[in-house]
């Protein structure tokens, strides 16, 4: 049987300042899938990726990537990675086609491989004008795209998706999900996080739910709904963060009762 | 070339690609600094000190001169090439790659270097225009400006990591490195300085770096030329397993 995607048991990430982030996480996507984790701001999903790229150092618990360990001896395991984060992380130094060149660079892809896939991943995501300008001159959705180029230049087995699509203009969203459907039909396992829930539902073939650093449910978005006691995704989140009053079959009931 | 050469060669190719970008102020700027100083002291003061030790004092200052900017130049590239990655968080994309804590240190450190000896090489061909500039021990210069070199650029890598904002990299620089450098005697022999700053000087490490490059172009030295290389030898061994702790651990690069 061949591993897991990504295999988390028992994940803890204590920070120094005592807060807890992730308490005993364990979690498995299998390969090709393309999985949602969900949960409000500040629920550890952010340090979860963290946790598994090495841009932070877990306290305890085991995380490996196709088998590979991702903590200790991680070469193999960072190898099968790529990683779009929430924040633009792009350096201000380089130009668009340098930053995608580097990333491969960092990743040993030899040099006429990365010339011919800064080409191609420069068309695919419109950027092909913008190739010679410094990334801190490009536009919030450029940056977008360019972020989403640099994390599949090394062609990653698991590519995972920080808040891909915050901030960006539904032409781009559009654009960055049939993009995304498009590596994961072709193999690709997918990891993303969003707080858009319709497009988690429409998208992702298994969801979880991340609160106080814990997973509280996990299954395709009927399992996590009936979790709850629900009938959508959405009431399912608003059960989980307390706020059940904004469903809007209560808003809807309560209008009805009003007229 | 294997995966983990074009990575380590990436690495390191970012590093000198940065500091090229902006070659008025990495390179310009320590190179009329130091042609600054051979003029007010070599030109001006020159005239008037005449010989120290018996070498013509534009002479005897130039080895110091040169030690100066490589030294300070490896600092300042390190520094600020890791607080500014930082800064901007483009150091995730280093970090989340498959290079170990040593490929990223020593991509660091040899991007400093290599600022620090590009500068270093432009001052000593500068001021071989100026003057006769002599190389009596090739074989204790090259060793001694290797190690000053990487001393100071792993001195940069460690206030870099360490560094929370700008302002804490040019406190280094400012307040502890050039006062230090400055009092190493640069322009001046220890031996000409009132107790008890002569015997103060002898507690400044950069005094027996000066000496060492200066032995290694002029052939004078205040200091034993042995010991002071394995001292300087065994500092940068020592700060480079610093480093090389503080990368393994992720100490302020990793939450």
């Amino acid at each position: 049987m061949s591993p897991n995607a990504l295999h988390i048991e028992d994940l803890v990430k204590r920070y120094p300042t005592g807060v807890e982030a992730l308490r005993g996480v364990s979690l498995d996507i299998e390969p090709g899938k393309l999985f949602g984790l969900l949960g409000p701001n500040g629920a550890g999903k952010s340090t979860l990726i963290h946790c598994t790229t090495g841009l932070a150092q877990p306290s305890s618990g085991v995380i490996e990537i196709f088998g590979h360990d991702a903590i200790g001896a991680y070469e193999d395991a960072r190898q099968a990675v790529g990683l779009a984060p929430q924040e633009p992380n792009l350096d201000w130094f380089l130009t668009v086609e340098e930053s995608l060149d580097y990333h491969a660079g960092y990743f040993g892809v030899p040099k006429r491989e990365r010339r011919e896939r800064t080409a191609e991943l420069l068309e695919t995501f419109s950027l092909t004008e913008k190739r010679h300008e410094r990334t801190r001159a490009l536009s919030g959705g450029m940056k977008r795209r360019l972020i989403l180029a640099r994390a599949v230049m090394h062609r990653p087995r698991l590519l995972i998706l920080d808040e891909p699509t915050a901030g960006v203009d539904v032409e781009l969203r559009l654009e960055l999900w049939h993009y995304v459907q498009k590596i994961n039909q072709e193999g690709t396992t997918i990891l993303l996080t969003t707080h858009y829930l319709e497009e988690a539902e429409q998208l992702c073939d298994r969801i979880a739910f991340i609160a106080e650093g814990q997973i509280v449910a996990e299954g395709s978005s009927e399992d996590v709904a009936e979790r709850f006691g629900t009938t959508s995704l959405e009431d399912a989140y608003l059960a989980l963060v307390g706020r059940k009053e904004l469903s809007r079959s209560h808003i809807e009931l309560t209008d009805e009762v009003a007229s | 070339m294997s995966s983990r050469q074009i990575r380590f060669a990436t690495l390191w190719r970012r590093e000198v690609n940065r500091f090229m970008k902006i070659k008025k102020q990495t390179l310009g700027a320590p190179l009329l600094e130091t042609f600054l100083y051979i003029s007010v002291f070599g030109a001006a003061l020159g005239s008037r000190v005449g010989e120290l030790h018996g070498i013509d004092y534009v002479v005897f200052v130039i080895p110091g001169l040169i030690m100066m900017a490589f030294s300070i130049n490896a600092f300042a590239n390190n520094a600020s090439s890791i607080l500014q990655q930082k800064f901007q968080g483009a150091i995730q994309d280093q970090l989340s790659s498959p290079a170990s804590p040593l490929e990223l240190l020593l991509a660091f450190s040899l991007g400093g270097f290599a600022r620090g000896l590009l500068v270093a090489v432009l001052t000593f061909v500068a001021a071989s225009l100026l003057v006769d500039l002599p190389v009596d021990h090739l074989l204790v210069l090259i060793p001694s400006l290797c190690l000053v070199g990487f001393f100071f650029s792993q001195l940069g890598v460690l206030v870099g990591v360490r560094a929370e904002q700008f302002d804490d990299v040019a406190f280094a620089q400012t307040f502890v490195l050039q006062p230090l450098i400055f009092l190493g005697g640069v322009f001046y022999s220890a031996t000409l300085l009132p107790q008890p700053f002569e015997t103060l000087t002898h507690f400044n490490p950069i005094f027996y770096m000066i000496n060492l490059v200066r032995y290694g172009f002029v052939g004078f030295t205040e200091v034993s030329v042995a010991l002071s290389l394995l001292a300087l030898a065994g500092a940068t061994a020592a700060l480079f397993a610093v480093n090389l702790r503080l990368f393994s651990r992720g100490y302020k690069l990793r939450a």
